[in-house]
């Protein structure tokens, strides 16, 4: 014992004499500590959020393919996959760099830098978070992607689009129906209950052009339409390679629910960060930490909470949409 | 410890003021604070009070609060297990129409569903409320700026909105118990599809959301608090306290803030998640699944999933409840039998080490509710490696008073009563920690015999110790003795009354939770021993209510305390003045000279940390 | 604390911008490779691409905490406070995908088992009587 304390006290030594009390031990004030440690346990919420997502993706026999349910971008982009969020990440990672500028301008003192550069860090939040909305609004006014529905699946074996023609010859009987004041066409097997479950469409895109003859293998991925004049999921009618007439299924759900979950929870801290910002941008500006003991810590600790949010999205964009 | 100081370069007593004037340091303290905002009227004093002081106090009375009503809710279900057949209409007033009367007879019978509504916030408010907020709150705001000598919390203004988030989990949860349906009644560990469902049962729709928010409240609360702990012992400790200079007590309860700090919001994504599946019918916690003949449309989730993300919360809350008790207890029992702790490093790394495991072993309460076997053998192995710190903590306890000057006062009782009751309940952990065994004895009374004992009575047994230990400190009046000595024989005798015989049922498998046994001919012969069990605990709670009516009584009517430093303790918060100011020192910070243990050292009985080494005396804190 | 100064800082910042540029562009390049999108037809086995993914993100992550947060130029032991319990998720990790993987291998068997059929014969039962002799009810 009596070496073992005299081990210890020459690691105490070479530390320094930062532990010896009446210091500050990582040379940091209180309030950054705490908010580096707010920022751990915030890290273990989103971790819990993406452990729980990891779980679930791995008991799901498929789940779908990012690059094909990212593939859209404003003004009429299609088939750009993964364009668009490759924009929005480099907006976040941009307005992480005016942040550290920021940060940098308010440990110079340099009050009207620090402004400058906040505000160019909340127009970069404020764009993020339009992005976000136009991509939500998208997968869920478009796509027909919900908390509860996933439109997005893959073939578990190949096989081609069936046309009308031949779903007739295949004995399945056509059936004109209306709903919400619109008319929907769809196919039933013979002597099958007209349920929504047993409804077979004629496979076709956004644009109501027919896949019918398209032929695709397993593993490929595809979208169930979702009819905006009818309030239907169109789910298209396939030949299998086994011989049968089979009916495209949705995805797993977890998909939408977590997309949403993950991403509005990631969005609000967004949301929230914009708003610190603006309020500290205000406080900058008419010069409050000018006075202060500590100066413009404030900016640097809002500077952390903001590099966290961004060190968030590289997970969320890992996991949603490069996996 | 090889080295003994010479006796006569020995410190001779000092005074306190003259000692502090010579080696404190001046901050300035009251110059910038005299008469300011913080304590100057009744407000500011009394309810939204940012002295860590007043916190602690507003958090033991709060905690108090809970556990009479947690406690008078598990003498209701006692009865009804005791005395199944007994009529309870005389409960009536008190619980309305959740006592059935039967017209004819006049027996009033608990309603089943409030049975379970009783079980589950029993086991939420003594939990949450009771032994987190109640326990560490309390002794965490009281104890640690005081002991590492600070002024005050590093944000005193955090911490009283931790106390009041506190509050409000309370209000929320105090509203859910008079709901049409009654509070949750799920459990309190709120298992989906019980607590996925509004329409599963009484309590899961109003009771279930009112539980969700307020506990998310609570999780604030927590968190709020646990930065300001862990910030303020890193940064607030005064001149020379290094971290092998900090009493026991501070260790618990820096490891227990950050428990909560990693474990607590895991809950929360839990809950959120939860939220969820109730609101928006989403299906993270629920697969397939009928309602009253009626398939929901729910697919692909699993209850198992809830149940890791809440046991990855609730296995560090065990020890976020037990730990600020080990470290209360190592204290008074070193104080009281006026001896240093033994082995103060492997006490620092014990509860490192459990801090470290409690991460990895959350799966030990899942052994039969469906994991995969595989992974159970690695929860198993690491669980049954927490007996190896656990072990030496209490060899070290025993080894403290042994051979020790121990004064028989209520709390040094209390710190043996602990150390008692952990050997019992955490005996009964290595049974349980085996898979192989759980089989059998999960979901029994033999479970609810262990972690009531190990970590219900024996935090409880801390608190208590605690709260006799630094009641002067907080009220500057003393506990009456002989009162609390009869708290301590009736709570010791009676808590052993009780789950001493649980263990008995658990191993003849009566499982926990059942409302009743009539149809089990195989439980019958067990009535005897439930009302045994049931007796006891009626007689346990009134001893209880000696201890509350000791608590307020002294506050006004106690023992005065006349002097600073009334045990002849080490630490620092016996250098203050009887009456503490805000700010704690009138003058000076004490600086800290030596560790906290100095107790029959070079011929004197207790060498406080603010009296400097003597020429040539080797200190343990280095 | 090695502080650097103002215009060094500032470098570092364009810098940052850059590596990070780079590489998110460099992995959704690889996604996109990786998926068939560049080469038609070409898909990178799950192996290799899962990794590079991961090894980005993580580097990626890295740099943010270390250089935009000033890790780097924080005490170590701020540092190792922030970053080590971090590591009680690998543990985490493992076990909950192993528990997700498990749920999936069993909702599988019981698919498979669903579609067992049953022995219509019931099988003959058999037993030994109290005096040591056995018996077939057929």
């Amino acid at each position: 014992m009596a070496t073992d304390t005299a081990l210890e006290h020459n690691a105490d030594v070479q530390d320094g004499n930062l532990w010896e009390g009446g210091k500050a031990p990582f040379k940091a004030s209180y309030g950054k500590l705490m908010m580096w440690y707010f920022l751990l346990s915030d890290a273990f919420t989103f971790a819990g959020f993406l452990i729980s997502y990891g779980a679930l993706r791995f008991s799901m026999p498929t789940w779908p393919v990012p690059d094909f349910v990212f593939k859209t971008a404003p003004f009429g982009v299609e088939n750009a996959p993964l364009i668009f969020v490759t924009f929005m990440t480099f907006v976040l990672i941009v307005s992480s760099v005016t942040m550290v500028r920021a940060v940098q301008e308010g440990h110079r003192e340099n009050k009207g830098g620090a402004v400058f550069w906040l505000l160019m860090t909340i127009i970069g939040g404020a764009t993020f978070l339009s992005s976000q909305a136009w991509e939500w609004n998208n997968l869920i006014g478009k796509e027909g992607m919900s908390v509860t529905t996933n439109p997005f699946s893959n073939f578990d074996e190949g096989g081609k689009y069936l046309s009308a023609e031949e779903l007739e010859k295949a004995g399945f009987q056509k059936v004109e129906t209306e709903s919400h004041g619109a008319a929907a066409t769809y196919f039933l097997h013979p002597h099958a209950a007209d349920v929504p479950d047993n409804r077979f469409f004629v496979k076709a895109d956004h644009h109501g052009h027919s896949l019918a003859g398209k032929e695709f293998s397993a593993g490929n991925h595809y979208l169930i339409t979702y009819n905006h004049s009818t309030h239907l999921y169109e789910h298209g009618a396939y030949l299998a390679e086994s011989g049968q007439i089979k009916k495209e299924e949705f995805g797993p759900r977890a998909f939408g629910a977590l997309f949403f979950f993950i991403t509005g929870f990631h969005g609000f801290h967004v949301f929230s960060g914009v708003l610190f910002l603006t309020i500290i941008a205000v406080n900058v500006a008419s010069g409050l930490y000018v006075k202060r003991r500590n100066g413009y810590e404030m900016v640097e600790k809002m500077g952390l909470y903001w590099h966290f949010v961004d060190l968030v999205w590289v997970f969320v964009f890992l996991v949603f949409y490069l996996l | 410890m090889a080295t003994a100081a010479n006796k006569s370069t020995a410190p001779a007593p000092h005074d306190v003021d003259l000692l502090i004037e010579e080696y404190g340091y001046d901050d300035h303290f009251h110059e910038h604070h005299e008469g300011d905002k913080y304590q100057s009227n009744f407000f500011t004093t009394y309810i939204f009070s940012q002295d860590h002081k007043m916190i602690a106090r507003q958090f033991l009375i709060t905690g108090m609060f809970w556990a009479v009503i947690g406690g008078l809710m598990s003498l209701v279900f006692r009865l009804q297990l005791g005395f199944p057949e007994e009529s309870l209409a005389w409960l009536r007033p008190l619980l309305g129409k959740w006592i059935t009367i039967n017209a004819e007879t006049g027996v009033g019978t608990l309603a089943p569903e409030f049975y379970y509504a009783l079980v589950t916030m029993h086991g939420t408010i003594i939990v949450f409320f009771v032994l987190t907020a109640g326990l560490s709150g309390t002794f965490s705001n009281l104890l640690i700026p005081l002991m590492v000598g600070a002024r005050d919390m590093a944000s005193p203004f955090l911490n009283m909105l931790s106390y009041w988030f506190f509050f409000l989990a309370g209000v929320v949860m105090f509203f859910s118990l008079f709901l049409n349906t009654g509070p949750f009644a799920g459990g309190w560990t709120a298992y989906p599809p019980l607590s996925a469902l509004p329409q599963a049962s009484s309590g899961s729709a109003g009771g279930m959301t009112l539980w969700l928010i307020s506990l998310t409240f609570f999780v604030v609360s927590v968190l709020l608090g646990g930065i300001n702990y862990i910030t303020t012992i890193l940064n607030l400790r005064t001149k020379g306290m290094n971290m092998w200079r900090l009493p026991l007590p501070i260790w618990a309860f820096f490891v227990t803030a950050v428990l909560g700090l990693l474990s607590f919001p895991v809950l929360v994504s839990g809950f959120f998640l939860l939220i969820f599946d109730r609101t928006l019918g989403t299906s993270f916690f629920l697969n397939e699944i009928f309602i009253g003949g009626q398939a929901l449309d729910y697919v692909g989730g699993s209850p198992i999933l809830y149940q890791h993300l809440f046991w990855f919360l609730g296995h560090p809350e065990v020890y976020i409840i037990i730990l600020p008790a080990m470290g209360i207890v190592s204290e008074v029992l070193s104080v009281h039998s006026r001896k240093p702790i033994f082995g103060y490093k492997a006490m620092v790394y014990s509860i490192l080490a459990i801090g470290f495991l409690s991460f990895i072993v959350w799966a030990h309460h899942m052994f039969m509710s469906g994991v995969n076997p595989f992974i159970s053998n690695f929860f198993v192995v690491f669980t049954l490696i927490i007996a190896v710190p656990s072990a030496v903590k209490v060899f070290n306890w025993i080894t403290t008073i042994y051979g020790g000057n121990i004064r028989y006062t209520s709390a040094a009782l209390f710190g043996v009563g602990f150390v008692s009751m952990f050997i019992s309940g955490g005996l009964t952990g290595i049974f349980l920690g085996n898979s192989a065994i759980d089989i059998q004895m999960h979901d029994t009374y033999f479970v609810v015999a262990h972690f009531h004992i190990v970590m219900g009575v024996a935090a409880f047994f801390g608190m208590f110790a605690g709260v006799y230990h630094w009641f002067p400190k907080m009220f500057g009046r003393f506990m009456n003795e002989t009162l609390g000595k009869i708290h301590f024989w009736g709570t010791l005798i009676g808590a052993y009354a009780i789950f001493w015989p649980m263990h008995y049922l658990g191993m003849a498998g009566v499982p926990r939770r059942y409302y009743r046994f009539d149809n089990f001919d195989t439980f019958s012969h067990f009535s005897a021993m439930n009302q045994f069990i049931t007796i006891a605990a009626v007689l346990v709670f009134a001893v209880q209510v000696v201890f509350i009516v000791n608590f307020f009584r002294s506050i006004w009517f106690g023992r005065k305390m006349t002097t600073r430093n009334p045990y002849g303790a080490n630490t620092l918060e016996w250098t203050t003045p009887v009456d503490v100011p805000h700010g704690n020192w009138p003058g000076k910070i004490p600086t800290v000279q030596r560790w906290a243990y100095d107790y029959a050292k070079a011929g004197e009985e207790n060498i406080s940390q603010i009296i400097p080494l003597a020429e040539g005396e080797h200190d343990q804190g280095h | 604390m090695a502080q650097l100064d103002y215009a060094e800082a500032k470098k570092v910042v364009l810098k940052g911008l850059l590596i990070l540029g780079v590489v998110t562009m460099g992995e959704v390049f690889v996604a996109l490779f990786g998926n068939g999108h560049i080469i038609h037809g070409f898909y990178l086995h799950k192996i290799v691409f899962y990794p590079v993914m991961i090894v980005l993100s993580l580097y990626k992550a890295y740099f943010i905490v270390y250089e935009f947060m000033h890790m780097r130029y924080e005490v170590k032991g701020l540092a190792m406070s922030v970053l080590l319990p971090t590591l009680l998720l690998v543990w985490a990790i493992i076990a909950f995908f192993q528990e997700g993987n498990s749920w999936h291998n069993r909702r599988e068997l019981i698919k498979q088992k669903d579609q067992e059929s049953v022995h219509s014969q019931p099988a003959p039962e058999t037993g030994m009587l109290d005096d040591g002799r056995t018996y077939q009810i057929q």
